[in-house]
């Protein structure tokens, strides 16, 4: 299913073949998946940072969820799940894709950005310093803000102590802090023991 | 608890306030000042990473929405190194706050992440493919709401994120054209605000619970579409 890409998102799930994987477009999961995939291609775009590739890991991501639904015991619980498969599916594509994506690192100019003088560009200037964000930052701040994971769910799933993502999460607003011009705290002491 | 501690939890989760935190708070103004002036970061954050990331940006026209964490009450502003211009840079800074201030009114700035988001999900126009009645039931019940309208109009249903909640985000096919809608429980107006932006028309008008939101393509008058809209919706007893 690699290399397929969802170009329309009026039938996002049954877009990742449905015939193959016999999912019929009116089952409840299915339409539950397709109710938030606009909400997981931005979680996934953040990660990636590269829309098609977000795409991708949306479509990859979709196809283990319909394999695995049955894991899927309660249908509140979806969004969190859903996140989360795809948050490993990018880390599985980033692994494999390691250089590749360090060159992408590479390509993004920050300093070519505008300064964040005014509110016109402000939101802009910040956007492109949370993609500038190494992804060991990015990350955990993406999965609480836009995925509303909270600080314990964020440890287990990337395998840190709680007072590791905090750390983490800590220099990543401290980082951004500094865009604004604003004095930064005393760094926080380090605290990036995996469990 | 001391001030180092204090950072790592504020910056941490600048709006998680623990117990332990909140009596150190009361009792050092530095931490607290810390903690407001990320809250206010933390809300900036949260609006920029709810729109697409940098490349994949329209080009923008209009104000973001910005809390000027700036002018946030006693914020001291790192000092720089500048060896031509301090004052101007100093005054420009001042101008552009005052100017962020008085210019950018919570109403405009919903309309631009209204905006935003409807660009993000741009095929949401283009959709061809009828949802089922059950679907777009399921997907406005979220938010509370139903709408009496001809289930075969709706062409796009999705719940979305949008400022932090999930909405429905819907688009409808009436005789004047497509039309998108989105249920704003969150956004409360105090009235109808019209606007026009990146190509797009729209009212935002005030409801029992928050905003609707009633968006078209190119420059059409919505006012009519919009009041069909709003008189199609029902809020759910739950709700009222």
């Amino acid at each position: 299913m690699r290399g397929v890409r969802n170009s329309g998102t009026e039938t996002p799930v049954s877009s990742f073949d449905g015939s193959t994987v016999g999912a019929p477009a009116g089952d409840p999961i299915v339409r539950l998946f397709e109710s938030m995939r606009p909400d997981l291609l931005r979680f996934a775009h953040w990660l990636a940072r590269d829309r098609a590739i977000a795409e991708d890991i949306v479509q990859e991501a979709l196809l283990r969820a319909w394999r695995s639904r049955d894991a899927l015991k309660d249908q509140a619980a979806a969004r969190a799940w859903l996140l989360t498969i795809v948050r490993r599916e990018h880390a599985r594509l980033y692994e494999r894709k390691r250089l590749e994506l360090v060159a992408l690192d590479d390509g993004i100019e920050l300093e070519g950005m505008p300064s964040p003088p005014g509110p016109d560009s402000e939101i802009d200037s910040l956007r492109g310093a949370i993609l500038k964000l190494p992804l060991e930052y990015r990350e955990p701040l993406i999965m609480q803000v836009l995925g509303g994971f909270s600080t314990a769910e964020i440890a287990e799933e990337l395998s840190l102590s709680s007072t590791a993502v905090l750390t983490r999460l800590f220099r990543a607003r401290n980082k951004l802090r500094t865009m604004y011009g604003l004095t930064p705290a005393p760094d926080a002491p380090d605290s990036e023991g995996v469990l | 608890m001391n001030h180092n501690e204090a950072r790592l939890l504020i910056g941490g989760d600048p709006h998680t306030v623990p117990p332990e935190l909140a009596e150190h708070l009361a009792g050092c103004p530095e931490c607290a000042q810390f903690q407001r002036e990320m809250t206010l970061l933390d809300d900036n954050i949260r609006r920029a990473l709810e729109q697409a990331p940098l490349s994949m940006a329209p080009p923008a026209t209009t104000p973001a929405t910005v809390t000027p964490i700036a002018n946030a009450p006693g914020t001291q502003r790192r000092k720089r190194a500048r060896s031509w211009s301090g004052w101007a840079l100093a005054a420009g800074v001042a101008a552009i706050s005052m100017i962020a201030v008085w210019t950018l009114r919570p109403s405009d700035s919903l309309a631009h992440d209204v905006v935003a988001h409807i660009q993000y999900e741009s095929n949401s126009w283009s959709s061809n493919e009828q949802v089922p009645a059950a679907n777009v039931k399921e997907t406005l019940a979220k938010a509370g709401v139903a709408i009496d309208m001809d289930s075969d109009k709706v062409m796009y249903a999705h719940s979305c994120l949008f400022r932090g909640h999930v909405v429905p985000h819907l688009v409808v096919s009436t005789p004047q054209g497509r039309v998108t809608v989105m249920v704003l429980p969150h956004e409360n107006v105090k009235h109808r605000m019209s606007f026009h932006e990146d190509g797009m028309s729209g009212v935002i008008t005030p409801a029992p619970h928050g905003s609707l939101a009633v968006i078209m393509q190119g420059n059409e008058n919505v006012d009519a579409v919009a009041q069909q809209v709003q008189q199609s919706v029902r809020w759910l007893p739950s709700q009222t």
